[in-house]
């Protein structure tokens, strides 16, 4: 293992990342697999989000990195070493936990320093390293206090501090801004993301929220069920998602009726013909198909003979989204700038159109919209 | 650690087999401690202890056929049956009080209700047969004096129900403030009023079905505290289970230990009964 | 949070105190006296049956009666308690408290520990429960058992000969033992909600920084549960300290207890007029327990600032 020594630089000069890999992960908790062979790299100094429902095996993905669980089968690697039997006390990581995980008998300071005490670094040391890891986290201040007179947004980022203390090889963050309220959860993530960036440290953050994965990492790899669904840029995943449930998970995503020409190269959705930019699904063999459309890629426009009517309509500032029953009974979403919408009124037979794009196509579905 | 890189079939179980030793390591000592007396109290019961004695189960058939058992017993049931009711008749207004409309008695009644514990039932007894002779003296031939007397009953002294209940108090308030800190009070109590409950349906219909569990416990812990209470009884000249069991231990030795046992055991059990009744009823509740 | 309350249960860090929302100052106020209606029964109750018998005990601790048939105050029966043969109880009680107290206190904690991490939910119930009816149905039953086992017929005492080895169950060590089948119940009942309060985030941040098992119980654990053990130990010691009733159904006893000697003298056993003397016995144990729960406070305050 090697030895902890606190580095001289300090800690904004930036660490060197490590690479994590995961290889063929495999963990079963009775009948049911929490990770069905995971393989997954990440890049020194990157920040990979791990996506899913809840269930989908990220946290156990995360907590094997901690080593707080062992695999059934396959393996963690840390910079090429095999990690998987190494004690969690001896791992080079640090983590975040979802919440309450200060000791709540130990001052801030003590509580960013205990690692430091659990290593033998000297008293002095110890609380000159803490103070510079507060000013970092940008608590300079509250080293006195105790967790419990602390905001949980406060509290979470004296968790940061405390996983940064020793200088690990590589950042685990379980769900970190779960338990906060959503305008403190932004501005602490792009904190984090901040932080992250000046450090360079290796960053493998797990959480359910995609709006969250999007904004905050370099690659989203999305789980479901212990299997990697797809991992990418999140413009990526975003534009091009590779499954279903990808396109259903990130982001809205409407689902058209849309009719195949014989070839399969075009397909006909609300009237207009668009050429198919991919399938998610193997070709069945019929023409009917559900095309993927993005509630910002729709346009709307009042027309006595339109084929929807607006059902509702939800301001969210800049712009409004407007929920429509297409003909047939489904309903599709879309986002339009709040000037345009304010002109529709509610029951206003509206016409639909799509962007002179490729589209994405799927399997027809019995559904509406896939939220 | 190289060699541990080569897959491994699937493992279900995984406590650490140290931690699962140290469990052992810890609990076998306790075990043998905690059963061994009880066995050999039992042993001591049918005869088995003495090579003199033939083993034989009359000690037990004895619990139904000796004098004066039936009434001790019967008195200290009714006895704690009386002081459950007083203890939950007094804690259960000034609990809820406290959450509802005045949060600044907390600590007075926590400091009340913990307060008996700095009275050794000894003295509490000592004290209060002074109280009673000296309020014999000055009530002596004045109309206080029969309610004094009725205080003392030997068929229903309630003044030992007092103490009992006093003594009761720090036991019946940790086990009802958990109860009351597992459950939002307050808001059970908007919600009931606000679908336009009375207060009295409120507290009947809402907040005690929710503190079943807390409840049933103070009233058990209650029963065997008034079972085995000893001290008080027997310095205000009462015979409730407890003294009379001590009474008749020097003339029917195996007897005294047979029925202690009994109550012990068959409290124990009772609870255990409710408890597992309780956690089916709340299973099936969620279910 | 009451600090003598037994399950003084860790808090919840940094939840409990934003939970609480402010209280509209208008409407406490315009009812003021509404709230305590509920309060007051329990009050008049303590203030009667607690503060009565107190009362009286105090008032003839100081008094006594003299020739003419008069109440004068004295000294004397204080001054009997610190003296020869009641002084002798009163450390007797003392020292056996302190003793029990610490090694249940000691000996819970792993117990405690196994019970509360077992896999099996019956043992922990049935665990609990026989732990509550020990703890409360106490003395009697228990004396029974040991003199039963050890005593001087005992089982355990013909069936190993421990007589002829001079074991005798009526000694302060044999009454220690009895006693620690009562507390170490008690006790482990007052550290189960404390330790199921010890959230497994900390012990794996721990692990996180580094920290090797007995690391994490040295500097969080341990500290974490110092006010409950602390707490519980005070509890411990009251219930030994006041613990009568197996002393008295264990017959022969000679240890000198300082309940058994105001029974005794309450009673009558003794020469008569010592009954102020033993209420001067009485508040003696008041204020021994009144110390201890003070020290306790003051300890506590000390230790776990983190708390408030």
């Amino acid at each position: 293992m090697t030895a902890f020594t606190l580095d001289p630089r300090p800690a904004s000069a930036g660490t060197a990342g490590a690479t994590l890999e995961f290889r063929g992960l495999r963990r079963a908790f009775g009948a049911t697999m929490a990770l069905d062979g995971l393989n997954l790299t990440l890049n020194p100094g990157e920040m990979l989000a791990l996506l899913g429902p809840s269930g989908c095996g990220k946290t156990t993905a995360l907590r094997m990195v901690a080593g707080f669980e062992t695999p059934d089968s396959g393996e963690v690697l840390l910079d090429g070493v095999d990690v998987t039997g190494t004690p969690a006390h001896r791992r080079d990581v640090g983590m975040v936990f979802q919440s309450y995980s200060l000791f709540p008998h130990l001052s801030v300071t003590d509580n960013v320093a205990f690692g430091m005490r659990m290593l033998g670094t000297p008293a002095a040391r110890r609380r000159a390293r803490a103070q510079e890891l507060l000013e970092l986290v940008g608590l300079p201040t509250q080293g006195g206090r105790y967790p419990r007179q602390l905001s949980g947004g406060q509290q979470q980022r004296v968790a940061l501090a405390r996983a940064l203390a020793l200088e690990p090889r590589v950042l685990l963050l379980d769900e970190p801004l779960s338990a906060l309220d959503a305008k403190v959860r932004q501005s602490l993530r792009e904190e984090i993301r901040r932080l992250q960036l000046e450090l360079g440290i290796t960053t493998l953050f797990v959480t359910h929220d995609q709006e969250e994965a999007l904004s905050i990492a370099d690659r989203v790899a999305v789980m479901r069920d212990g299997r990697l669904e797809q991992c990418a840029t999140p413009e990526e995943l975003y534009n091009s998602p590779a499954t279903p449930f990808v396109a259903g998970f990130v982001g809205t995503m409407n689902r058209l009726p849309g009719r195949l020409s014989s070839d399969g190269a075009l397909v006909d959705v609300l009237g207009l013909s668009r050429p198919v930019q991919g399938s998610l699904h193997g070709r069945d063999g019929t023409a009917d198909v559900d095309v993927l459309v993005r509630p910002e890629a729709l346009t709307v426009s009042a027309a006595p003979d339109g084929p929807a009517q607006l059902v509702a309509a939800s301001f969210l500032g800049a712009t409004t989204r407007l929920t429509l029953r297409l003909h047939g009974g489904r309903e599709a979403v879309a986002d339009v700038p709040t000037t345009h919408a304010s002109t529709l009124p509610t029951g206003a037979r509206i016409r639909l159109g799509l962007p002179e794009r490729p589209v994405l196509i799927d399997q027809a579905r019995n559904e509406e919209t896939t939220a | 650690m190289a060699l541990l890189t080569a897959p491994r079939g699937p493992r279900v179980r995984r406590t650490a087999p140290e931690a699962r030793l140290g469990r052992t390591i810890a609990l076998a000592p306790a075990v043998v401690y905690f059963l061994v007396p009880l066995l050999c109290a039992l042993a001591f019961t049918v005869g088995l202890g003495d090579p003199r004695q033939k083993p034989s189960l009359d000690a037990y058939t004895a619990i139904f056929t000796t004098d004066g058992l039936a009434q001790s017993l019967g008195l200290t049931l009714l006895l704690a049956g009386a002081t459950i009711i007083l203890v939950f008749g007094l804690l259960l207004p000034a609990l809820l009080a406290v959450r509802l409309v005045a949060p600044r008695a907390k600590a007075l009644v926590a400091v009340v209700c913990m307060l008996p514990l700095v009275v050794p039932a000894v003295a509490l007894g000592a004290g209060i047969t002074t109280v009673l002779r000296w309020a014999t003296d000055w009530l002596y031939d004045t109309p206080g004096f029969p309610l004094l007397a009725s205080l003392q009953q030997p068929a229903f002294p309630v003044i030992l129900v007092l103490a009992y209940a006093l003594m009761a108090l720090p036991l019946a308030y940790t086990t009802l403030e958990a109860g009351l800190n597992a459950i939002e009070v307050k808001v059970l109590v908007e919600a009931a009023r606000s679908c336009r409950a009375s207060w009295f349906r409120t507290l009947f219909l809402v907040i005690l079905p929710n503190l079943r569990d807390a409840l049933l416990n103070t009233a058990f812990l209650t029963i065997a505290m008034v079972l085995g209470e000893y001290a008080v009884s027997a310095l205000l000249g009462f015979q409730p289970f407890a003294v009379w069991t001590v009474a008749i231990s020097g003339s029917h030795a195996q007897l005294s230990v047979a029925v202690s046992m009994v109550g012990l055991i068959g409290t124990w059990l009772i609870l255990l009964a409710v408890a597992k009744l309780g956690r089916s009823k709340a299973s099936k509740e969620t279910s | 949070m009451t600090l003598t309350a037994p399950g003084a249960v860790v808090a919840d860090a940094g939840a409990k105190t934003r939970r609480q929302e402010p209280q509209a100052p208008g409407r406490r106020a315009a009812r003021p006296s509404a709230g305590w209606l509920g309060v007051i029964p329990l009050l008049a109750f303590a203030a009667v049956v607690l503060g009565l018998p107190v009362a009286a005990m105090a008032a003839g601790s100081i008094t006594t009666t003299n020739d003419a048939g008069g109440t004068v105050f004295t000294d004397a029966n204080f001054a009997a308690t610190f003296d020869g043969p009641y002084l002798e109880s009163l450390m007797g009680s003392i020292r056996l408290s302190a003793l029990t107290a610490f090694v249940a206190t000691m000996v819970s904690l792993p117990l405690a520990y196994a019970i509360v991490t077992s896999r099996f939910r019956g043992l922990r119930e049935a665990v609990l429960s026989a732990s509550g009816v020990i703890a409360n149905f106490g003395g009697v039953p228990l004396a029974f058992a040991f003199v039963s086992t050890l005593g001087n017929a005992g089982v355990l005492t013909g069936f190993f000969g421990l007589a002829d080895k001079g074991w005798s169950l009526y000694t302060f060590w044999g009454l220690a033992i009895v006693y620690l089948y009562f507390l170490v119940p008690l006790m482990v009942l007052t550290l189960t909600p404390a330790l199921d309060g010890l959230k497994p985030q900390w012990r794996e941040a721990a692990q996180n920084n580094r920290a090797t098992g007995f690391q994490y119980w040295r500097h969080v654990a341990f500290p974490i549960l110092f006010p409950t053990l602390l707490s519980g130990f005070v509890l411990l010691f009251g219930s030994a300290f006041s613990a009568y009733a197996t002393a008295a159904a264990m017959v022969g006893s000679s240890i000198p207890l300082v309940t058994v000697k105001i029974a005794s003298a309450l009673t009558g056993d003794v020469l008569v007029g010592q009954s102020n003397i033993a209420l001067a016995l009485g508040m003696d144990m008041i204020i021994v327990a009144a110390l201890v729960i003070g020290i306790q406070l003051v300890l506590q305050r000390r230790t776990s600032r983190w708390l408030s």
